[in-house]
């Protein structure tokens, strides 16, 4: 179970993103956060791993406070916590499977690893992550000479390789096609459903939330504006979400 | 109201075609002076480059058949007598032979200027040959070039040289020269090679040195690490101050600076060059740090890497494929100055070249010229292929 409690954000120019939230997600959920751009659900997503540090508030995980942890015990946390992004954040030079195995330097021998060195399971566990991702056969190319849903690819079979039970996805289809971005959400939504994985996950559009998610909560200037049900965003919580302004678009 | 200004303002800008035109014709007129100027002052004199075009071809024949390769020779020699002035007993013509080579004058005493005929039998056939005076004291003189025939015979009239009388006698020798054996590298290619491989180990000193010094130099030049306080951003601001001043500095200044301060040779050229690569790379590769992708070291340190494991798997791939190609491509300019540089004190084969060019030696420069256009054509050709494999 994961626990955020008075989470607030205060980036250094003073721009609040993120505003006293609080929320659990229960284990095995699938859980979208929606908002516009600029209504914080990077800065949040990023809080839970550390990656940004919080400027109030608590992430219980487990039991745990992951905002207390420094240095090894807070590293020994993220390598159960997969992450995915919008634009991929590949090394692009690397090697597709190079890519993939950085996904296991939480577990490995850092000296060994320093010099390139992996287990051989490790080897064979990435290349199983290829296969399950469908893109065994771009192992040993240059990351960027992949199209982007392949790229995608690479960064659910890194997030796969942590063996995660949270996966973090900051809008990860929010730079792919519509057809695309469905097979890259099915992974997603397979790995929730078929091994229990608790997903948080960013998205733009509404369509792909309703589709997807078993819980939404929305942001708007960094404060909740919704928690529910996809089902229970009518109309009304719509526009309160999204503006007077807003049209619904549809990705199918 | 102010709008209504506007309005009607801006009807009264309307003649700007005509003093645009003012203008334009002014600045021609500026143009026009200028260049007047300029060519008298760079001194062009268009006709110098064709009536003097028979100098330059000289020059050019020697160096387009430069002193590569060299064969052994082997030469002739036939020695006969003559006397100089007459007496009453003139020497002996050579015994005539069947096999032997020999001389026959159409005599054997005379005085300076008079005409003399020299014929030679059973000489190597087809083969160039000079006749010399040896006078009994004195220098050896060259008389004629003759070319043997088919049998080994030749003609040739000559002049009897205004040489000192004695009663000893003078010789007259021909001498016939050819070339034996395979070519190899003549004692000039061998002396290019060696100067040629110490300008490539002078670039790569220099290189190296540019190296060392501009990589941990050029984090402390890259504004997205310097910018976290006041203090770093100073660092940040000498340092690329610093390259940007030693960069528009010629290295062939600081070849005569060095020259001046270490003595001529190649070590004041590794200095020079070195200099210059620092300030160039350092400001190349500060700005590949500047350049580096946040989102892969975020994701790496997503996985629960720690901060080394980061700048292996997310830092050194970005930069490290980049800065080896600058610096191959610095190793290649080095390669192409050092044979500037080595003109003005830097060693190398440039130095070589300059002294040839100013002994008017244009076969043997001609020789250090080609050996530099190969090298930098290659250096230039692998060093593309290097870039464009690593990056
Ligand atoms: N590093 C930063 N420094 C200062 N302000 C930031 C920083 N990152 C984000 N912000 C600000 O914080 C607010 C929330 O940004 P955030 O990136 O979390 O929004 P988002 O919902 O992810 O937007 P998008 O949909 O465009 O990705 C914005 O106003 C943004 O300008
Ligand atoms: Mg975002």
């Amino acid at each position: 179970m994961l626990e955020v409690e008075n989470l607030t954000k205060i980036y250094d120019g003073g721009t609040v993103a993120v505003k006293d939230l609080s929320f659990t997600v229960k284990d095995g959920e699938f859980l979208v956060i929606i908002g516009l751009s600029g209504s914080g659900k990077s800065t949040l997503l990023r809080c839970i791993n550390r990656l940004i540090e919080p400027t109030e508030g608590r992430i219980i995980w487990d039991g745990v406070d992951i905002t207390q942890l420094s240095g090894e015990e807070l590293r020994k946390v993220r390598r159960h916590i997969g992450m995915i992004f919008q634009q991929f954040n590949l090394v692009k030079r690397s090697s597709v499977l190079t890519n993939v195995l950085s996904g296991r330097l939480g577990y490995v021998n850092p000296w060994r690893s320093a010099i390139g060195r992996f287990p051989k399971e490790d080897v064979e566990q990435a290349l199983g992550c290829l296969d399950r991702v469908g893109i065994l056969d771009q192992a040993y190319k240059r990351a960027d000479e992949l199209s982007g849903g392949q790229q995608q690819r690479v960064g659910i079979a890194r997030a796969l390789m942590q063996e995660p039970t949270l996966i973090l996805a900051d809008e990860p289809v929010a730079s792919l096609d519509p057809a695309t971005s469905h097979s890259i959400l099915r992974y997603i939504e397979d790995l929730n459903r078929d091994e229990g994985v608790t997903v948080l996950c960013s998205l733009h559009f509404l369509s792909l939330a309703r589709a997807y998610a078993s819980r939404i909560i929305a942001l708007k200037d960094g404060e909740m504006v919704f928690e529910g049900l996809p089902a229970e965003i009518d109309d009304a919580r719509f526009k309160e979400i999204y503006g007077e302004e807003a049209i619904q678009v549809e990705i199918r | 109201m102010s709008a209504q200004e506007e309005r009607q303002e801006k009807p009264a800008k309307e003649p700007r075609g005509l003093l645009s035109s003012w203008r334009f014709i002014g600045v021609l007129f500026v143009g026009i002076l200028v260049y007047a100027y300029a060519w008298q002052s760079t001194e062009i004199d268009l006709r110098r480059l064709v009536v003097d075009a028979p100098d330059i071809v000289h020059i050019v024949t020697q160096i387009v058949q430069p002193d590569v390769l060299t064969r052994d020779k082997e030469y002739q020699e036939v020695l006969t007598n003559f006397q100089l002035p007459c007496t009453d007993s003139p020497p002996e013509q050579m015994a005539a032979s069947e096999s032997e080579p020999y001389l026959v004058l159409s005599h054997t005493c005379g005085a300076p200027g008079e005409p003399l005929s020299v014929e030679g039998f059973n000489l190597r056939p087809n083969t160039r040959g000079t006749v010399r005076w040896i006078p009994p004291e004195g220098t050896t003189r060259s008389l004629a070039h003759f070319d043997s025939d088919g049998e080994g015979h030749f003609v040739e009239g000559i002049s009897i040289p205004s040489v000192v009388e004695s009663e000893e006698l003078h010789q007259i020798q021909t001498e016939l020269r050819w070339e034996v054996g395979l070519p190899y590298p003549s004692e000039t290619a061998r002396v290019v090679f060696d100067k040629m491989l110490e300008t490539i180990m002078l670039a790569l000193m220099a290189t190296t040195l540019g190296v060392f010094v501009a990589v941990p130099l050029s984090f402390l030049a890259a504004r997205n690490l310097m910018s976290v306080s006041r203090g770093t951003m100073v660092i940040y601001f000498v340092i690329r101050g610093i390259f940007n001043i030693v960069r528009s500095i010629e290295p062939l200044i600081w070849a005569v600076v060095f020259a001046v301060w270490v003595g001529i040779g190649p070590f004041a050229g590794v200095l020079a060059l070195g200099m210059h690569s620092i300030a160039a790379l350092g400001k190349l590769y500060s700005e590949q740090v500047e350049s580096i992708d946040t989102g892969p070291i975020e994701a790496v340190t997503a996985t629960g890497a720690n901060v080394l494991q980061t700048i292996i798997y997310a830092v050194v791939p970005q930069i490290v494929p980049p800065y080896l190609a600058f610096t191959i491509y610095r190793w290649d300019i080095n390669v192409r100055m050092s044979t500037i540089i080595g003109m003005v004190g830097g060693g190398g084969v440039g130095f070589l070249l300059i002294q040839w060019v100013n002994l008017l030696r244009y076969k043997q420069a001609g020789v250090a010229v080609w050996a530099i256009t190969v090298v930098v054509w290659v250096m230039d050709f692998v060093s593309g292929v290097v870039r464009e494999k690593i990056v």
